[in-house]
């Protein structure tokens, strides 16, 4: 659905997008999570065909940036940063300019309006001044206007930013239910975020996608194995040697107070093993809990691993 | 074509939205409606027949005046706030060209502006309660009006894509518009030359306006308010284009 090849961005001498080169198929959820500055936004804005990129290749349902920018636009439901709108516009004015520009026709505009009012939930604000809105609902409205004229692709840029957490909840599902029939990108910073909604994940820093795969899939390949949190009572010194003697453990380490921190292989469950070890060497079992890497880790591993290196001159830099 | 009309709709809500719209009306018809009857009372004394009332009211130096600091205030706002508020990415991400805006921008301007004039028309018609009215010179009038406005609005367009800031928008428009009229005034204390000093009498607007005033449609002021607008608007669109790296 979305191709991207090698693209790329350079500013005077520094390279904001660096060779970004990657496929998204139909109804995928992908995300793109990143540092503030990290590119994030100008790779979104080369693939809406609003910034031209210095070099590379962007096609989106079959359409080609170089070949056809305007038709591009036609496939692209964009929400960029911050959800620009004008205040002065009741709700229902606002998507109906929005269907003219994007050029829905005259006889699918009523059902389009319906169709969008009804999925963000506007039909209570649909007659008022958007200036006098919430901020969730200046997110639907937003969201609404991506969607009016049915868009194969969703780009949605920090779709999330500055609203409560229910507001938050509410935008997540909406995005989570619109991924079923449209291929959605969304930016982020929030880990979470990414978790909950997207099925894939890119890890973008300096311009680069450091990392891709599901967050399941990240966690693990990059945090390594799981670990149990095994806490005993009237375990003594025997107590790791045995554990590490389980079926599936890699390795236990001590950890705070009498706990013990059982590393194991994420396709095998150690805990019943733990709970039969325990009773035969009549310890008390004060406490088992999995532990599991977050996304966050994952994310501060990558995005500063190569501080202690020293960077080349001009990489990075704010969008 | 429906893009265009939807842009021209949202900027006229946009207008007419916002108390300065009314402001800019109220401060105008006041204007006007004095030197109207300024020029009314002038014109009955006896011996000052010299003068028709339309080379009076529009070859006057107000509505000029008026209008070097008008004009950017109507046009201030088109591109810049735009540019300010981010909405120029969902304009420009959507399938529409940037000339497509910068005509609907240009049009809704330009429908404002005229639509201040509109209700001078009633002076017209008490005048012909009075005397007899030349309608010629009355549609030459008004022509120079449009024309002169799509050259102030295209002028102040242009200077809108320049910056995300308003004021600076109107500041720019306005130095613009003054130097474009201010040109003749300084044509006898710079310029010895007379090549160019006849060029630069040719680009006289006050004297334009005062010839469309007297009734007489100049091919020549004609061609020189349109290619000026034409050339700002082509210049609004480029720089629109450019508005997106900056």
């Amino acid at each position: 659905m979305i191709e991207v090849e090698n693209l790329s961005k350079t500013y005077v001498d520094t390279p904001v997008v660096n060779g970004l080169s990657f496929f998204v198929p139909e109804g995928q959820v992908l995300g793109f999570l990143g540092p503030n500055g990290a590119g994030k936004t100008t790779a979104m804005r080369m693939m809406t065909a609003f910034l031209p990129p210095t070099s590379g290749r962007v096609e989106v349902a079959g359409v080609d940036l170089d070949a056809d920018p305007v038709g591009l636009r036609r496939q692209i439901g964009y929400l960029p940063e911050h959800v620009p709108l004008y205040p002065e516009l009741r709700v229902q004015e606002y998507l109906t300019f929005r269907a003219d520009v994007e050029g829905v026709e005259r006889s699918r505009l009523n059902d389009r309006l319906e169709y969008v009012i009804e999925r963000c939930m506007l039909a209570d604000v649909r007659r008022q001044v958007i200036g006098t809105l919430s901020k969730g609902y200046r997110q639907r409205v937003g969201l609404a206007g991506a969607l009016i004229h049915s868009p194969p692709v969703l780009i949605l840029d920090e779709p999330t930013v500055g609203l409560d957490p229910n507001q938050i909840i509410k935008v997540r599902e909406l995005i989570t239910e619109l991924g079923r029939d449209h291929t959605v990108v969304l930016s982020t910073h929030i880990l979470p975020e990414v978790e909950q909604v997207c099925e894939r994940v890119f890890i973008i820093d300096r311009g680069r996608i450091v990392a891709d795969g599901t967050p399941e899939a990240l966690r693990t390949r990059l945090i390594g194995n799981p670990t149990l949190k095994v806490e005993l009572g009237g375990a003594g010194g025997s107590a790791p040697e045995a554990l590490g003697a389980l079926p599936g453990v890699v390795g236990v380490e001590a950890g705070a107070g009498d706990t013990l921190l059982v590393e194991h292989h994420p396709e095998e469950d150690p805990r019943e093993a733990v709970f039969r070890l325990a009773v035969e060497r009549d310890w008390v079992l004060l406490g088992m809990t999995p532990e599991q890497a977050t996304l966050e880790d994952v994310f501060v591993r990558l995005t500063t691993a190569d501080e202690m290196v020293p960077e080349p001159e001009g990489a990075g830099g704010e969008v | 074509m429906r893009a265009f009309t939807a842009i021209v709709r949202r900027e006229l809500i946009a207008y007419f939205s916002s108390p300065l719209a009314y402001i800019v009306m109220a401060a105008f018809l006041l204007l006007q409606g004095a030197l109207f009857a300024l020029i009314v009372g002038y014109l009955s004394q006896p011996g000052q027949s010299s003068l028709s009332i339309l080379q009076a009211f529009f070859g006057g130096t107000i509505f000029f005046w008026f209008f070097l600091v008008v004009a950017p205030l109507i046009t201030m706002r088109l591109v810049a706030e735009e540019r300010r508020s981010g909405t120029i990415e969902v304009l420009l991400t959507s399938p529409v060209t940037e000339a497509q805006v910068v005509l609907g921008k240009f049009s809704a301007a330009l429908i404002f502006y005229l639509s201040l004039w509109a209700p001078t028309l009633i002076y017209v018609v008490m005048v012909q309660s009075q005397a007899s009215v030349d309608w010629g010179a009355v549609a030459a009038s008004y022509l120079g009006v449009a024309l002169f406005g799509a050259l102030f609005v295209s002028l102040g367009l242009f200077a809108s894509t320049l910056t995300r800031n308003q004021i600076i928008a109107a500041v720019i428009a306005f130095t613009g518009l003054i130097l474009l009229f201010g040109l003749p005034l300084l044509r006898g204390l710079l310029i010895s030359s007379s090549t160019l000093g006849a060029v630069i009498d040719h680009a006289d607007l006050w004297q334009h306006m005062s010839d469309f005033a007297k009734g007489v449609v100049d091919t020549r002021h004609l061609v020189y308010s349109l290619s000026l607008t034409g050339l700002f608007l082509f210049m609004s669109t480029k720089s629109l284009e450019l508005a997106k790296w900056r």
